[in-house]
């Protein structure tokens, strides 16, 4: 055999549950990040999928890092501080000792990764839930909460990404200082080991165990969600239709919700029906009070959505004119000017011709489809 | 006694059944109509009638003094009483046109309020009795 001649010898060091962890775990970050900071909002859909798949993954490698294959066990890679110290030494002077499974500095990126991850999907619920009212925690998280954690939420995943950097940057370091290709071996499985090195005992997987606590953490985590999920989402009222207020606003435009403009802007709107957006809109004494009392009784302050928490701040110049608030001109400078032109659009007063759910006040950025013509 | 009530019934059920073509004919417009008139002649003691031409000429003139975005009925309501027409802000407005669309001008509060914004709107005032009178008569031929 010509093996003899080599003086190292295989050894399985990856299971397959770990290896395609790893890579699941790599494909899901991607779309993560890609699906967070490039993609359109109406992405918003699979961006909450690669999240919740990482909790998924993140809670599997827990588990498996108690019941998985020996290298899989947390506690083959749990390094003391000194450890990890004297092993960045060696890496510094190019003669690093020879680790069969993570190295302490891996190691401690492995810990490193798992604690922001746990951190981004833990904030990335608060914001969902918070801003944009959906997900389990709809009620239990109000926007002030869900405002809080999409600073964390984006400071975390920076983090991430330097840490990724840092990550990759290892590997290729332990790549050049070992000549051992540590890409391969997390998709084969093997690392080459020497000979003078002898492995530990090998502790097999215990799937039966790993599945039991999967399934029981699962359970846990899964009804505490669901119990939070039972709460109505906060901060969107009960609101009765007024037939004066559908038909007269209706008669001329799209009927928007009243929580996109402060009471004080829906009172001057009101009082200024003569000169309506350039038009004559005087409606009867009766009716607009009528009106007027309705929409105070819903304006922006009563509300907790996005768009509310949102368009309270209107513009100074133009404070009755939704699409002139500073948030609304931040959000549509994305979109194209030759889109408002689209026979489908109609233009930037066409709130519900790419919202879909506008008449309800929520926005979400999964209910938006912009017409192709 | 009984010949005349049933006279009566006799035309009632002629003019529905005539009246889906011809159209013009609805006691509650009528009253409009006739309300105008009577203010009309209040306002004006020469008030001779009103006048489809006069109507005709009102709604298709470009007009100065109303707002910028509206000179004309026009802007608004298609270019002519048969034609649909579109709000600024991109709402289907219906026929004015009578023929096109019965319903129209049988609800006094509705024909007053309308008369109120889009006068302003376009002419810069409120249209006079006369005017309304004719716009009615003119789109009720129509």
């Amino acid at each position: 055999m010509p093996d003899t001649e080599i003086k190292d010898h295989k050894v399985k060091v990856w299971d397959l549950p770990t290896r395609i962890f790893h890579w699941s775990l790599v494909a899901l970050v991607m779309i993560g990040l890609i699906t967070g900071f490039l993609s359109p909002e109406w992405w918003m859909g699979v961006h909450l999928w690669a999240g919740y798949g990482t909790v998924l993954l993140v809670i599997f490698r827990l588990v498996w890092g108690i019941f998985g294959s020996e290298y899989s066990r947390l506690e083959t890679f749990t390094f003391t501080p000194r450890e990890v110290i004297a092993h960045i030494r060696e890496v510094f002077f190019l003669r690093p000792t020879h680790y069969i499974g993570h190295n302490p500095a891996g190691a401690l990126m492995i810990f490193a990764l798992i604690f922001i991850l746990v951190g981004i999907t833990l904030s990335g619920l608060l914001v969902l839930g918070g801003e944009e009212n959906q997900g389990p925690l709809a009620g239990a998280a109000n926007y002030q909460v869900g405002d809080l954690a999409a600073g964390i939420h984006s400071t975390l995943t920076v983090i991430l990404m330097a840490l990724i950097v840092f990550h990759v940057f290892g590997v290729f370091t332990e790549i050049r200082l070992s000549g051992e290709n540590l890409i391969k071996s997390m998709i084969d499985g093997y690392k080459r080991v020497p000979d003078s090195i002898k492995p530990p005992t090998h502790r097999d997987a215990r799937p039966l165990a790993a599945i039991t606590a999967m399934t029981g953490f699962a359970m846990i985590s899964g009804s505490l969600l669901w119990a939070f999920s039972t709460m109505p989402p906060s901060g969107l009222l009960k609101m009765t239709e007024n037939e004066d207020f559908q038909t007269e606003c209706g008669d001329c435009h799209e009927v928007y919700h009243p929580s996109l403009l402060p009471r004080a802007s829906w009172t001057s709107m009101m009082a200024s029906l003569d000169d309506h957006f350039g038009e004559d809109a005087s409606l009867p004494p009766k009716t607009a009070i009528a009106i007027t009392a309705y929409l105070s009784a819903h304006a922006a302050e009563e509300w907790d959505t996005e768009a509310a928490n949102r368009f309270r701040n209107v513009s100074p110049e133009a404070p009755i004119q939704i699409s002139a608030t500073p948030y609304w001109v931040r959000k549509h400078n994305e979109v194209d000017a030759d889109i408002f032109k689209r026979k489908g659009v109609g233009g930037k007063s066409h709130c519900k011709s790419c919202h879909q759910d506008a008449a309800s006040g929520r926005f979400d950025d999964q209910n938006i489809k912009i017409p192709k013509e | 006694m009984k010949m005349l009530s049933l006279a009566i019934a006799l035309s009632t059920v002629l003019s529905a059944t005539l009246g889906a073509n011809t159209a013009q004919a609805n006691p509650a417009r009528d009253a409009i109509v006739a309300a105008f008139a009577a203010q009309a002649k209040a306002e004006n003691p020469s008030f001779a009638g009103f006048s489809a031409a006069a109507g005709n000429t009102l709604f298709n003139s470009t007009h100065s003094g109303g707002k910028p975005d509206t000179p004309s009925c026009t802007s608004c309501h298609g270019t002519t009483p048969f034609a649909t027409g579109e709000t600024r802000a991109g709402k289907v407005i219906e026929p004015m046109a009578v023929s096109k669309n019965p319903g129209r001008y049988t609800d006094t509060e509705k024909v007053d309020k309308w008369f109120f914004r889009n006068c302003r709107s376009v002419l810069g005032r409120e249209c006079t009795a006369q005017e309304k009178g004719d716009y009615l008569t003119y789109m009720i031929s129509q």
